[in-house]
């Protein structure tokens, strides 16, 4: 058999072989999916104080950019530390 | 001792590299310009051309010692970590620190990319052979289709060692070159209205399957394939280190010294293995050739079955994030999401093409370890291999 031929064959083969590994790291993604399915961090903590001046406002705005960060960074709120928020 | 200041004189002359320098070393000392060339001044590559280009120019300093086979020589003894597969896989272990596998995890049929963008590997195989290669040889220059470099080196290293710094050269240029081959072929694959598709929000997961995933996936990947282990249980510890939290330490290093470290070693000895005697060959030029072959190759497979994709799911996947399956980690999805952006400035494409850039990466690791089962030590030999694989096919086919 030629050698040409012979690498078609094998062509063949191996692309089969990877789409069966492939497909079955598919199907065990999905099954793992399905087992541990994602739950939304609980949000953040947001002091309820009404808003008096300059500070209190910043830190309202503080608290908001935290709520919303650590529900988008999927991450516990306490991991996420802000200071400050500066305007442009 | 009669001291004669001719002969010392004729003594220190004839021990200069100037005496030895041959029209081979001449030429790969303009090679190795060329590529410092390309790494400073073209940015291509850097930090992998940089160093392999100086390692190539030490290498053909004559008298240097600095050659791969000039044994006890500093790059001899960095040579030994790709002789004995120990450098690839700790690039790998960094690659998995550094890399998310999150949008590969939110949409797990984008593998099937990664997977469909390896018919590059194979399309070159069958080229290789055609060209005089023999099968090992092909498979070793095939996998340059899989655009990732320290796969190439790891089974160029371990099925045809001679071919290695043409390979490895190629591999990284393409890498390089990834921004310029694939915009032609991604217009010219796809439609507008294709380009301009616009996918949906990654679902959230959840960091227990983040955590499981490189675990099982390591288990079922070794098992089926144990040639793999080296390069995808690397890749899998590396981001285990990333997402169990509990090995921040590790993970910091592996992701920043680590695979710095390993890197100069790596490049260096890639390098020194460049001599006039392995580089200045016709098989380099073929190895060159083929090469660009398996790139265009691999980006044309993965968009077809990206486009493929779109119409099975009925338009919801953008056929761009197909060219992406051809690893080259993270630069192949980046030009999914600047094309993608050309037709739409609206249109986010960078994380939905992570998913197949990751899946090339695996299946790259993946078809290295299908070549190693059929010509590496692990499995039978390669012409025994070559003989039993029409029956095995007939039988599949008529049984």
């Amino acid at each position: 058999m030629s050698l040409v031929v012979s690498s078609i064959y094998i062509s063949i083969l191996a692309m089969g072989v990877i789409f069966v590994v492939l497909g079955t790291l598919i199907a065990l993604i999905k099954v793992l999916d399905r087992c541990f399915p994602y739950q939304a961090p609980p949000p953040a903590p947001v002091s309820a104080r009404p808003a008096a001046g300059a500070a209190d406002e910043e830190a309202e705005h503080l608290a908001v950019i935290h709520a919303v960060l650590s529900r988008h960074l999927e991450k516990d709120p306490s991991q996420i530390h802000l200071t400050r928020v500066s305007s442009p | 001792m009669e001291f004669s200041l001719q002969d010392s004189l004729q003594k220190i002359l004839g021990s200069t590299g100037f005496v030895a320098l041959n029209w081979g070393d001449g030429v790969m000392i303009l090679v190795a310009l060329t590529l410092l060339y390309l790494a400073i001044w073209k940015k291509f590559e850097p930090l992998l051309l940089l160093p392999i280009g100086f390692g190539c120019l030490l290498a053909n300093l004559p008298n240097s010692m600095m050659m791969s086979t000039d044994e006890g020589g500093l790059f001899n003894i960095f040579y030994f970590g790709i002789k004995h597969e120990i450098l690839p896989p700790l690039i790998f272990l960094g690659v998995g620190a550094l890399t998310d596998f999150g949008p590969l995890l939110a949409n797990p049929i984008t593998l099937l990319l990664g997977a469909a963008a390896q018919i590059g590997i194979y399309t070159t195989l069958i080229g290789a052979v055609y060209l005089g290669f023999d099968l090992k040889e092909a498979g070793a220059i095939g996998i340059i289709g899989g655009a990732d470099g320290p796969t190439s080196i790891f089974l160029a290293s371990k099925l045809a060692p001679h071919l290695l710094g043409p390979i490895a050269v190629a591999a990284y240029s393409y890498m390089s070159l990834v921004p310029l081959i694939q915009p032609p072929l991604m217009r010219w694959l796809t439609t507008s209205e294709e380009r301009k598709i616009r996918m949906e929000q990654l679902k959230p997961i959840s960091q227990t399957v983040k955590i499981l995933f490189p675990v099982i996936a390591t288990i079922l990947c070794v098992l089926l394939l144990p040639g793999v282990a080296p390069l995808l249980g690397m890749l899998m510890l590396g981001n285990l280190f990333r997402e169990s939290g509990v090995t921040g330490r590790l993970h910091e290093t592996s992701e920043t010294h680590l695979i710095n470290i390993v890197t100069i070693l790596l490049a260096l000895a890639v390098g020194s293995s460049m001599t006039a005697e392995s580089f200045l060959t016709v098989q380099t030029i073929k190895i060159i050739v083929l090469g660009l072959l398996a790139f265009g190759m691999a980006t044309a497979g993965g968009l077809i079955f990206g486009k493929i994709l779109c119409k099975l799911s009925g338009g919801k996947i953008n056929p761009l994030i197909g060219s992406a399956g051809v690893s080259a980690v993270p630069m192949a999805a980046r030009v999914s999401q600047k094309v993608g952006s050309e037709e739409d400035p609206g249109n986010f494409l960078l994380m939905h093409a992570m998913g197949p850039n990751v899946a090339g990466v695996i299946g790259s690791a993946v078809a290295a370890g299908v070549f190693l089962s059929l010509f590496g030590d692990l499995g039978m030999d390669g012409h025994a291999a070559v003989e039993q694989v029409p029956a095995a096919l007939a039988s599949i086919i008529k049984p």
